[in-house]
């Protein structure tokens, strides 16, 4: 919220700077998020007639005025303006005044005629342009004809105030206001606020009671709805000093009546709306639910739909406002308005939001309501605006105050406890300290017997419902700066996490040692993701968790699968020129049991990995080759050893988005918990990946359980093994895995242990066949073994292999 | 000529010869030279026979002294060519230093898990246990469980994802809050941190649609704001060193009262001011507060027994602060150029 600190010193006298105070108010809990000094950087422009006009003959539209700024001389000033008029009062920039752009006059020649200064838009002035009367928008700014010539503009346009812009919390509505954070200030500034004057004339004649009549027909959704009328209007531009204000808070003056209603609502919190007495039925108004199907054009002139969760005013006949947010078109006031009724009323906050919400239409006014305004102060406000009109000699005021109140104000009493408080905040405050505090919040406080306060909260703080919220009275008028750090005493224990974490970031942790980077991508997709995985139309990874309100398609669905966004981010670094992607992320898939929720869905958390490009840096000792299905069969192998799960077998994977050659799945106690492998070409081309693109995708959890074994220590041998060398050329469809297990039931209880060293398919063993090499290790626990014992169990190991086979040995 | 003067002859020469040795094989082959079976040695030696009696103790005595000699001579010259040899063969091997070496590969960690771990570390230390809780969430437990019922105003302070009028994406890692009290037995105490990612419809150049909170609660008896205040002390100063300085400024929060905001003394200008504390000298990095008395009821604890307070920040903004980052959007661009900066 914007406070003008002029409007400000209306309320509570304070000279220290607008800074400082800003500070202080920080301190209590409004923070002041800037401080603006209005009119900074304008110097050297004053107010200036123009006594005369014409035409620059060597131009097509700059014009040359004589300017007289009470200088004591006329000066020759060129404008490109074409609103100037003869007679006009305009801002004018004088040799060597500086604007707040930066700029600096100086005198210039302008098609061939001097020029000794400026006349200044509103624009130049530094002033927004939708806080002016549209005819004060284009051009240069022409000020009132009664405007003194000579005078500092600042001073004329109300740019010697300073604005603090508020950062208001939702819970201090009491300071949407001037009073209130006069109120705040005079607190922190040991001050007392004065409200400002109220006093009616009511030189009218006659009686509300015999003009109009109210009621509430919906006390749950307005509490209090109260008028004034005033007659003998003139519509007519409010004073500059009101206008000048208005502006300093970001409010467009528009007229004396619809100004006035801004300024009480600015000054006193109430919002307030005017209608035009001859418009309404029966001269009547009425706050009910509207009806179902009911229309209302608002003053923005648009059409509006009605529920009847939504509060009306209305006469006899039809609604003329919708209560809290905005007023009715019909009833407006206008030009030709003789007689007003001005409302002030106290809606109910949850229904005003709603409302607002439903229709998009937030206003000063239901900002307000929603936060909830004093209903102990709906008088002051009609009265203040009725002060403020006959102030400026706009009207005559009816006697009386029309009000319906079904739903008088009680104001909450609270029996607080001060060792409590203290006890709350952990500093020992005095109770006289105390007592000090809310009185000078104009909280009503007794003390009572039995050393307990009893506080009476007043009628704009109706966020003050508990012993909690006065702690925090008290804690932020004595200063948070006062407490001093305590470490709280408590029983010694140890902090723990959820297994699943700590296992996470083991596998963070071995997959960056293992040399992938790790990403952490949005958790919501755009849906075509699945399209481009190609998962078919039945698959359960597009049952997906939509977004009501997406910020946009490409962050609308929650994730089934961590692979695309992990595929996204690799296309951006590839297209980023990455040598090599390798990547890995943590996170959950959002899983729904039924769509639409109608329960919370399992959030699995997984592992996701994707490698492409170079295998390793460039790097002199390190060949270019590309990652392959052995590279990320190598990681999937080392993690799983990393969490000592070790009793995993592998199988064909059949994910539609997998190269189905090149993949497989994991599967651990007969249930698949993820695949890994090569990307399958269209997909990769989906993605905008190479071809070369493999990937991982595994559940977390099958991790956590064997994670927590524990390695138990075997004797080392204590004799030599021995090692043989054997390569076989086999038919290349037998799998390592089956000739192995050929090796294996043929050596007998001394192999310990089989390694592949070397795989060659090529010209050398001919089409269709593949060399094998192995290297095998022999050990026996009691004795070191003899050449020829292994001699023999190799014989019969080759002579296995070459039958099974019909495999050639190769030297 | 004696026996004698044959012998000492016969050493100067194979002293001479074995001095002039150039290599270990040469060494080796005067050894077999001189000493060998063949050698004039054993040559020398057949002509004992000839020799008096008596005198046969004296010439035995030299030959000894001869043979030792040559053995002696023999090992310092082996040892000195060794080392000859040993400095040639170093001399030849020399490697590029300058050249890179075969570094194993070793990816990075991004920095908001290296930032999220740090504070689990520090809590985890001060006795909290670490609770997770889930993203997707209900009404009740992100926002009415906390304070916050239906078209209360405090609920515009987050713009919400909504998946159904009743299920949302969490704004907040709070709802771990009243989670983590109906999970235990009433007024018991509580020592916890929830760590996760949070989400709120708001995408520009300050503002992350998904970003990542950590949530703390302590509930016992007699929690003050002090204590608070002491417990984020110890967290900051661990965080980010012994010499930042915290303070508290009143704020709001539905679901704390008192509430306030914590500054930081500023990390970079240490206070003095500058740019990224906008010369102010103190940096937000969370809200907190005492728990409001309505959290800990709706919870089934009781107020007038048990207190707590509770705290959350924003782990981008600690991480940006820590790692001097100046632009929210780098953590989910995952442009690897900035994940492989951190360790």
């Amino acid at each position: 919220m914007l406070v003008s600190i002029e409007w400000l010193k209306k309320y509570v006298d304070f000279d220290i700077t607008p800074e400082e105070l800003a500070d202080k108010l920080t301190h209590v809990g409004l923070e002041v998020e800037s401080v603006i000094h209005l009119g900074a950087g304008i110097s050297g422009v004053l107010t200036g007639k123009v006594t005369a006009i014409g035409r620059n003959p060597k131009s097509d539209h700059l014009w040359v005025c004589q300017m007289d700024y009470g200088s004591g001389e006329i000066v020759q000033i060129q404008t490109g303006a074409q609103n100037v008029k003869l007679g006009d009062m305009v801002p004018v920039a004088t040799v060597g005044a500086t604007l707040p752009n930066g700029m600096k006059l100086n005198p210039v020649k302008m098609a061939g005629l001097d020029s000794y200064g400026m006349l200044c838009s509103a624009q130049e002035l530094g002033i927004d342009s939708k806080l002016l009367l549209p005819e004060q928008r284009e051009g240069i700014l022409i000020l009132p004809p009664d405007t003194p010539v000579g005078k500092d503009i600042r001073e004329v346009l109300g740019l010697t105030d300073t604005v603090l812009d508020i950062d208001l919390t939702a819970n201090k509505q009491d300071c949407f206001c001037m009073t209130g954070v006069a109120r705040e200030a005079a607190a922190v500034l040991g001050k007392k606020m004065q409200l400002p004057d109220m006093a009616v004339k009511e030189n009218d004649g006659r009686d509300i009671a015999g003009m109009m009549k109210n009621g509430i027909e919906a006390p749950d959704l307005c509490s209090r709805f109260a008028n004034r009328i005033i007659t003998d209007i003139k519509i007519m531009p409010s004073p500059e000093w009101m206008q000048n204000e208005l502006r300093a808070v970001s409010i467009r003056p528009i007229n004396n009546v619809v100004d006035v209603t801004n300024y009480v609502m600015m000054e006193l919190g109430q919002p307030m709306h005017a209608y035009d007495y001859d418009t309404l039925k029966d001269h009547t108004l009425i706050v009910r639910r509207a009806k179902a199907g009911e229309k209302l054009t608002t003053l923005d002139g648009k059409e509006r739909d009605l529920t009847p969760d939504m509060i009306v005013i209305a006469d006899t006949e039809k609604a003329v406002g919708l209560g809290g947010v905005m007023g009715g078109l019909q009833t407006e006031v206008t030009d030709k308005t003789q007689t007003v009724i001005l409302e002030a009323a106290t809606f109910n906050g949850p229904s005003i939001r709603h409302t607002s919400k439903a229709l998009g239409l937030r206003s000063e006014a239901s900002m307000r309501f929603e936060r909830g305004v004093d209903t102990g102060h709906t008088w002051y406000a009609l009265d203040r605006a009725v002060h403020l009109l006959e102030e400026m000699g706009a009207c005559k005021s009816v006697k009386g105050i029309c009000e319906s109140c079904p739903v008088p104000f009680v104001p909450t009493v609270l029996s607080i406890s001060p060792a409590a408080m203290n006890t709350r905040i952990g500093v020992e405050i005095p109770v006289a300290e105390m007592v000090s505090i809310l009185r000078s919040l104009e909280f009503e406080v007794e003390e009572e017997a039995d050393g307990s306060l009893k506080v009476t909260v007043p009628s704009w703080r109706s966020d003050v419902t508990c012993d909690a919220d006065i702690s925090e009275e008290i804690a932020r008028l004595h200063s948070y700066d006062k407490i001093e750090s305590h470490n709280p005493m408590l029983a010694m224990k140890e902090g723990r996490e959820d297994p699943m974490e700590t296992v996470k970031d083991g596998v963070q942790d071995y997959l960056a040692s293992a040399g992938l980077d790790e990403v952490q991508n949005y958790t919501f997709i755009h849906p075509s993701f699945m399209d481009k995985m190609m998962l078919p139309s039945d698959d359960v990874r597009r049952k997906v968790i939509r977004l009501m309100n997406p910020i946009s398609d490409e962050f609308s669905t929650m994730r089934t699968t961590m692979l695309p966004g992990m595929l996204a981010t690799a296309a951006y670094n590839l297209a980023r020129q990455a040598e090599s992607v390798k990547i890995f992320e943590t996170g959950r898939v959002y899983l729904p049991k039924s769509l639409p929720l109608t329960e919370h869905p399992e959030e699995r958390q997984m592992i996701g990995a994707v490698m492409t490009g170079r295998r390793y840096d460039l790097n002199w000792t390190n060949g270019k080759d590309d990652v392959d299905f052995f590279d990320m069969k190598g990681v999937v192998e080392g993690l799983l050893e990393s969490v000592h799960l070790t009793g995993y077998g592998l199988v064909p994977c059949t994910e539609p988005y997998m190269h189905p050659g090149k993949s497989c799945a994991v599967r651990v106690d007969g249930k698949v918990i993820g695949c890994f492998g090569c990307l399958h070409p269209t997909a990769a081309a989906n993605f905008n990946v190479g071809e070369e693109t493999y990937v991982l995708e595994m559940e977390l959890a099958p991790l956590v359980k064997a994670a927590g074994t524990v390695p138990q220590y075997t004797h080392l041998a204590k004799f030599p093994g021995m090692s043989r060398d054997i390569a076989v050329v086999v038919p290349d469809t037998v799998s390592m895995k089956e000739l192995e297990g050929v090796i294996r039931a043929n050596a007998g209880g001394l192999l310990r242990q089989v390694r592949v060293f070397d795989v060659y398919t090529g010209r050398q063993v001919g089409k269709g066949s593949k060399s094998v090499a192995f290297n095998l290790t022999f050990r026996a626990d009691d004795r070191t073994l003899t050449d020829a014992e292994i001699d023999a169990i190799m014989k019969t190991v080759v002579n296995n292999v070459q039958e099974t086979y019909k495999a050639q040995l190769r030297k | 000529m004696g026996m004698k003067d044959m012998l000492l002859e016969l050493r100067e020469k194979a002293l001479q010869d074995l001095q002039a040795a150039k290599d270990s094989q040469e060494l080796q082959d005067l050894k077999v030279k001189y000493l060998g079976r063949k050698g004039p040695m054993t040559e020398i030696l057949r002509g004992m026979g000839k020799v008096p009696a008596a005198d046969r103790p004296k010439i035995g005595e030299v030959v000894n002294q001869v043979k030792q000699t040559l053995e002696q001579t023999i090992r310092d010259r082996a040892e000195i060519l060794k080392e000859e040899a040993l400095k040639a063969k170093i001399a030849n091997e020399k490697v590029d230093i300058t050249l890179p070496g075969r570094k194993p590969a070793c990816g990075h960690l991004h920095p908001l898990t290296l930032t999220a771990r740090e504070i689990k570390r520090i809590f985890i230390h001060m006795g909290f246990d670490v609770i997770e809780g889930p993203e997707i969430d209900n009404d009740y437990f992100n926002f009415e469980a906390l304070n916050l019922p239906k078209d209360h105003p405090a609920r515009d302070m987050q713009d919400t994802f909504y998946i159904t009028d009743n299920y949302l994406l969490r704004t907040q890692t709070s709802g771990v809050q009243a989670r983590t009290m109906q999970a235990h037995e009433p007024n018991t105490p509580i020592r916890m941190i929830s760590p996760g990612a949070v989400y709120r419809n708001d995408y520009d150049a300050t503002h992350s649609p998904m970003f990542h909170q950590v949530e703390g609660l302590v509930v016992d008896r007699d929690i003050s704001l002090a204590d608070l205040k002491g417990t984020l002390e110890l967290f900051c100063r661990e965080m980010f060193g012994d010499d930042v300085k915290i303070r508290l400024r009143p704020s709001y929060f539905p679901f704390t009262e008192p509430s306030c905001e914590v500054d930081i003394s500023c990390v970079i200008c240490g206070g003095k001011g500058c740019n990224v504390c906008k010369h102010s000298g103190w940096l937000e990095i969370l809200g907190a507060g005492e728990v409001h008395p309505n959290v800990l009821k709706m919870s089934g604890y009781d107020p007038s027994i048990m207190n707590g307070y509770a705290f959350g920040m924003g782990i981008e903004r600690i991480a940006m602060l820590k790692y001097g980052i100046d632009d929210l959007r780098l953590f989910f661009e995952n442009d690897l150029r900035f994940i492989r900066q951190f360790r």
